[in-house]
């Protein structure tokens, strides 16, 4: 459980913008602009928006894998990419191919290494982790042999085998079926309930609507529209994150 | 739950460790190393099936200079695809993004795959050296000769190895800002070439700066053979010049690396 935090918000955007370099001529296009966002500890940001809106490249701000060209991005008051907020997020990212000679477990085990846990605490983290995503029994098979929806609930566990503060999540129910993505959602509101952030991208509109407290839609590069799914609709979509009539004989089927 | 601020060192050198085993880990599992440690391993086999090439040397120096003269090419090889491979493999995947926002710092990221694609070169150099001393070491049976002391032998072999090093830390330096694992290979192993060709650039004229480039030149294990050896002080003296070439390169390459976008 993440202890209340010392400061009033977990993530934030001011003004970010971001530019790549295009051809030869030194010319700069940008893909994000004037992005200004706030989300305080325990809630969860749905990031929507068509293909090349910006929504991975605001996520890998967030991440440190960019550098803003404009404004600034922070993570629990730290500016983005700076090693107090590496410490502190968790990042999945989209479409994430995982070495297919390592199983699970030692994946997860590498990533905790990585993110300087204790040794004594890595091992009883790494099975707490495996249980809460339900990774089971296939945590010691090669990830070869892994489907994409247990590959995509493998770089949720990676994302959090360190409890950190914030959770960026870009795609991550990208490849997911209905059942998969359900259990996704559920997943999604107990890392809230624990306290952290969490920001994810999505292409899938009802889902994000049933999961998060805000939503932020993008479109070329600009924010669109931000708020509560309340404001935005004029009405409460989430009371939880339950399956819809069809999902619901959907899982009925497969489940017998 | 972060246990960075105990010691940074240690932290640090932890996680250089953890991404040299999690490289050498993928590096076993690649096709290509196997391929072509089979390949190596046929070359140097071959040798015995070559000696009437022998340009009047003996055959035991015949078979020690073809042999280590396998391992190298091979090695080369292996040193500039391996390294590319194992770097891209992850821009690919996007499983760089897993760990370069954890508290891995850019240097701590290339020095880990340096030091597993040097552990891969390492396994590789043994594995081949083991074959062409039982070669040589039958066939000097069969004649009755006797070829250079082992720790002669043993030297040669840890010459080619600074020398493989050497070739995938410039490897490492092209993709720390290459954008493909091809042009990265192509451009690692030209860069090897022009350092293999070194000893041969003039102090004078416009190829001048190429004496800048490491002198690959230097770790000729064949010379080696036929001097019987190297003086400790001529040992150590090349070791410094390859840990010297060795941080430059690394450093440089993290340098870039610090500022690249994923």
């Amino acid at each position: 459980m993440i202890k209340p935090a010392e400061v009033r918000w977990a993530v934030e955007l001011e003004n970010f913008g971001k530019c790549y370099a295009v051809g030869w001529t030194g010319g700069r296009q940008p893909v994000v602009q004037g992005l200004s966002l706030r989300l305080a500890p325990g809630q969860v940001l749905g990031v929507l928006g068509p293909n090349g809106s910006g929504k991975s490249t605001m996520l890998k701000a967030l991440a440190g894998l960019i550098a803003p060209s404009a404004g600034h991005c922070r993570i629990m008051g730290h500016a983005a990419g700076s090693a107090e907020a590496r410490a502190r997020i968790g990042y999945l990212p989209e479409s994430a191919r995982f070495a297919p000679h390592q199983t699970g477990r030692e994946f997860l085990r590498y990533c905790a290494g990585l993110s300087s846990m204790p040794a004594d605490l890595i091992a009883p983290r790494v099975e707490a982790v495996l249980a809460w995503t339900g990774l089971g029994v296939a945590v010691d098979r090669k990830m070869a042999t892994w489907s994409k929806g247990m590959l995509q609930r493998l770089g949720l566990a990676q994302a959090i085998v360190h409890e950190p503060a914030v959770v960026l999540l870009d795609e991550p129910a990208s490849g997911l079926d209905p059942a998969g993505r359900l259990a996704l959602a559920q997943l999604i509101r107990e890392l809230a309930g624990q306290g952290r952030a969490v920001v994810f991208s999505s292409h899938l509109l009802v889902q994000a609507g049933e999961t998060c407290d805000r939503l932020a839609i993008l479109g070329q590069g600009r924010l669109l529209a931000e708020g509560t799914p309340a404001e935005l609709l004029g009405q409460d979509p989430r009371s939880s994150p339950e399956p819809s009539p069809l999902e619901k004989l959907y899982l009925e089927k497969i489940h017998g | 739950m972060a246990e960075s601020h105990r010691n940074p060192l240690m932290a640090s050198l932890r996680r250089v460790r953890l991404i040299a085993t999690q490289t050498l880990a993928e590096a076993l599992h690649l096709r290509l190393a196997l391929l072509l440690a089979v390949a190596g391993t046929m070359l140097v086999l071959m040798a015995r099936w070559l000696r009437d090439f022998n340009f009047g040397a003996t055959e035991l120096k015949f078979l020690g200079d073809f042999g280590l003269g396998a391992i190298g090419l091979m090695g080369t090889l292996l040193a500039a695809l391996a390294t590319a491979h194992l770097f891209f493999s992850e821009v690919a995947g996007a499983t760089i993004g897993c760990v370069l926002t954890r508290p891995v710092r850019r240097w701590e990221y290339i020095g880990g795959k340096l030091a597993g694609v040097m552990a891969l070169l390492a396994l590789f150099v043994a594995g081949l050296a083991l074959v062409l001393a039982l070669l040589i070491a039958s066939r000097g049976t069969q004649l009755g000769a006797s070829f250079v002391p082992l720790s002669v032998f043993l030297q040669a072999c840890a010459l080619v190895w600074l020398k493989l090093t050497l070739v995938a830390a410039m490897t490492l330096l092209v993709c720390s800002y290459a954008g493909s694992a091809l042009f990265a290979s192509c451009a690692g192993l030209l860069l090897a070439v022009v350092a293999h060709l070194r000893p041969f650039t003039a102090a004078t004229g416009w190829l001048a700066w190429l004496r800048l480039w490491p002198n690959l030149g230097l770790f000729d294990a064949e010379s080696l053979l036929a001097g019987g050896g190297l003086a400790t002080a001529g040992l150590l003296g090349l070791i410094g010049y390859w840990a010297v070439f060795l941080l430059l390169l690394g450093g440089l390459a993290s340098y870039v690396f610090n500022h690249r976008e994923f």
